[in-house]
């Protein structure tokens, strides 16, 4: 394909895909909005280099120019240029019905799932030895405190943990307590959902503050119970083995 | 020349509808996985009186329920780990005036002790869901309490800001009744939409409030009621909303949207002719 206009739709295209279908297999996929965004700069980007590269902006706009005006069409082109002409318009009224239209659904709440801790809460280590002794303790507190929320498989779907929104967190999901260092957690435990800043919506959240019941030497033990149990480590500064 | 421009003008044609065709797909983004559940109760608005005494009245049953499940309370002593209430279908309805909300919910036996309540949060200030219990970093604000009990035969206006501040209004502006019939409960709870009471949830059509549920099954185990205080099923905050009044204005902006779209299409190709001439 030649032709600036051609190769910008071949990269729009390309783009696209990759944005919308290849990336998500690697991370998490990109919101709608964002996709679009990166979209509308790479259109802005092709106009750039074009004009600049010497191509001039002639022979980018021109075609659209043509098309628009209709000058010297036959054929396919001239039924695309009158769909095209009442297409927009008619897209323009359905963007202005939803945006209007009431809707159904409640307002999106972006929770941030893990805000940042208070500051005492920064690099604290767990005091307590790594022994079986100390694990099997945890799991044992873990089972009577936490599973009826969070699972006896640390899967969060304990019995109690239907009808909560935001629900237990999945200790399992590589996303939780694997991204998390032992001193957020102890943090996360000790305060519970009270605890969290405004960003991560407190008032939502059925994480009890165990502080009024646990000590924190319990606590501690817990944190090392749920990763064991859990088959995670926590994440570190150094990563040293 | 000729050919070139056919070949682009063609492809931008597609390439501009397929642009449309993907807005269109990407503008919505899909729903989260596993949402069985509903998110939110709506107040359908309806005309004339509300059915709040009769509980199988057919303007009842052609609504069709939002359903959301409940969790024995083991946030804070005292726990339970077994409940009788697993889940509940809410109704609702109102006439711009006043609402009704029926909760309907599955318990084998009827006993006087059951009992069910509605929450919801007051103002615009954030509450916590376990009776608007104090929040660290956010300045929190009460909780509104609807509570009804089979053998007070009414309905509790209650508030609370904070564990054990639990207590009924001076000001009671909130009416229930209940049916209990082959092991499922309906019960009614009814109010004026807005009651100008401070302490009160108030209720604006088109606007969404949180609601959270709780129920206990007061069945005499050995002489003691088997859920009573904070032994109860729950659930945390989910949304509500009374249905607006529908808007007709919105077609007229539909309608402008169309006419300015045309002619901005109109003047685009008259200026491109002009530029092309000169
Ligand atoms: C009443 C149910 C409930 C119980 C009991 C409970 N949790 Fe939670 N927990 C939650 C909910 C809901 C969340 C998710 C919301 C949040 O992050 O606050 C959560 C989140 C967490 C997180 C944060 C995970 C992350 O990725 O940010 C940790 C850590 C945690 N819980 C540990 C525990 C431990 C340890 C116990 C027992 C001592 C426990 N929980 C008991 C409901 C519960």
């Amino acid at each position: 394909m030649k032709g600036p206009l051609a190769q910008t739709g071949i990269l729009l295209v390309g783009m696209y895909v990759f944005l919308k279908f290849i990336l998500p297999l690697f991370t998490a996929p990109l919101p709608a909005s964002l996709i679009f965004l990166y979209l509308a700069l790479t259109v802005a980007a092709a106009m750039i280099f074009y004009t600049m590269s010497g191509a001039g902006l002639e022979e980018f706009m021109g075609p659209i120019g043509r098309f628009l005006t209709g000058e010297g069409q036959k054929g396919v082109a001239t039924t695309a240029r009158v769909m095209v002409f009442m297409l927009f318009p008619l897209l323009v009224g359905w963007q202005t019905y939803t945006k209007l239209a009431p809707s159904d659904v409640p307002p999106p709440e972006n929770r941030t799932i893990h805000p940042a801790p208070p500051g005492e809460f920064v690099g604290l280590s767990n005091p307590f030895q790594k022994t079986q002794e100390n694990i099997m303790m945890g799991k044992g507190l873990y089972a009577a405190f936490c599973s009826p929320c969070h699972g006896a498989n640390f899967d969060g779907k304990g019995p109690a943990s239907v009808g909560f929104n935001p629900p237990p967190a999945n200790f399992g999901d590589p996303g939780t307590i694997a991204q998390l260092q032992e001193s957020y957690l102890f943090w996360r435990i000790k305060k519970g959902g009270v605890g969290l800043p405004v960003e991560g919506m407190p008032w939502k959240s059925a994480m009890p503050r165990w502080e009024v019941e646990l000590p924190d030497e319990w606590i501690w033990k817990i944190i090392m119970g749920e990763y064991d149990g859990a088959g995670q480590s926590p994440r570190t500064w150094e990563e040293e083995e | 020349m000729g050919r070139k421009t056919l070949i682009n003008v063609t492809l931008g044609t597609i390439l501009m509808t397929a642009g449309f065709g993907a807005a269109w797909a990407v503008a919505s983004d899909p729903p989260p996985d596993g949402e069985t559940s509903s998110v939110a109760v709506r107040l359908y608005l309806t005309e004339g009186s509300l059915p709040t005494d009769d509980l199988n009245a057919a303007a009842w049953n052609s609504i069709q329920p939002s359903e959301f499940k409940l969790a024995p309370q083991v946030h804070w002593p005292d726990r339970i780990q077994e409940v009788t209430v697993k889940s509940v279908k809410v109704r609702g309805m109102h006439n711009g005036r006043d609402l009704a909300v029926m909760l309907e919910y599955d318990d084998p036996s009827e006993d006087v002790a059951d009992a069910a309540a509605l929450e919801f949060m007051v103002g615009d200030q954030k509450a916590h869901f376990a009776h608007g219990q104090g929040m660290l970093q956010v300045e929190g604000g009460p909780v509104n309490i609807w509570y009804w009990k089979k053998e007070n035969g009414k309905a509790t206006d209650m508030s609370a800001k904070g564990f054990k501040t639990l207590r009924a209004q001076e000001r009671q502006d909130v009416s229930a009744t209940g049916a209990w019939q082959d092991g499922t409960w309906r019960v009614v709870f009814s109010r004026p939409l807005q009651t100008g009471d401070e302490a009160d949830v108030q209720i604006t059509p088109g606007e969404w409030r949180n609601v959270a549920f709780a129920f206990w099954d007061g069945q005499l185990v050995d002489g003691v009621e088997k859920e009573k205080g904070s032994q109860k099923a729950v659930s945390s905050w989910w949304y509500i909303r009374a249905e607006p009044q529908p808007d007709n204005s919105i077609y007229g902006y539909v309608v402008l949207g169309i006419a300015i779209a045309a002619g901005f299409e109109f003047f685009l190709v008259r200026k491109i002719r002009k530029g092309n001439q000169a």
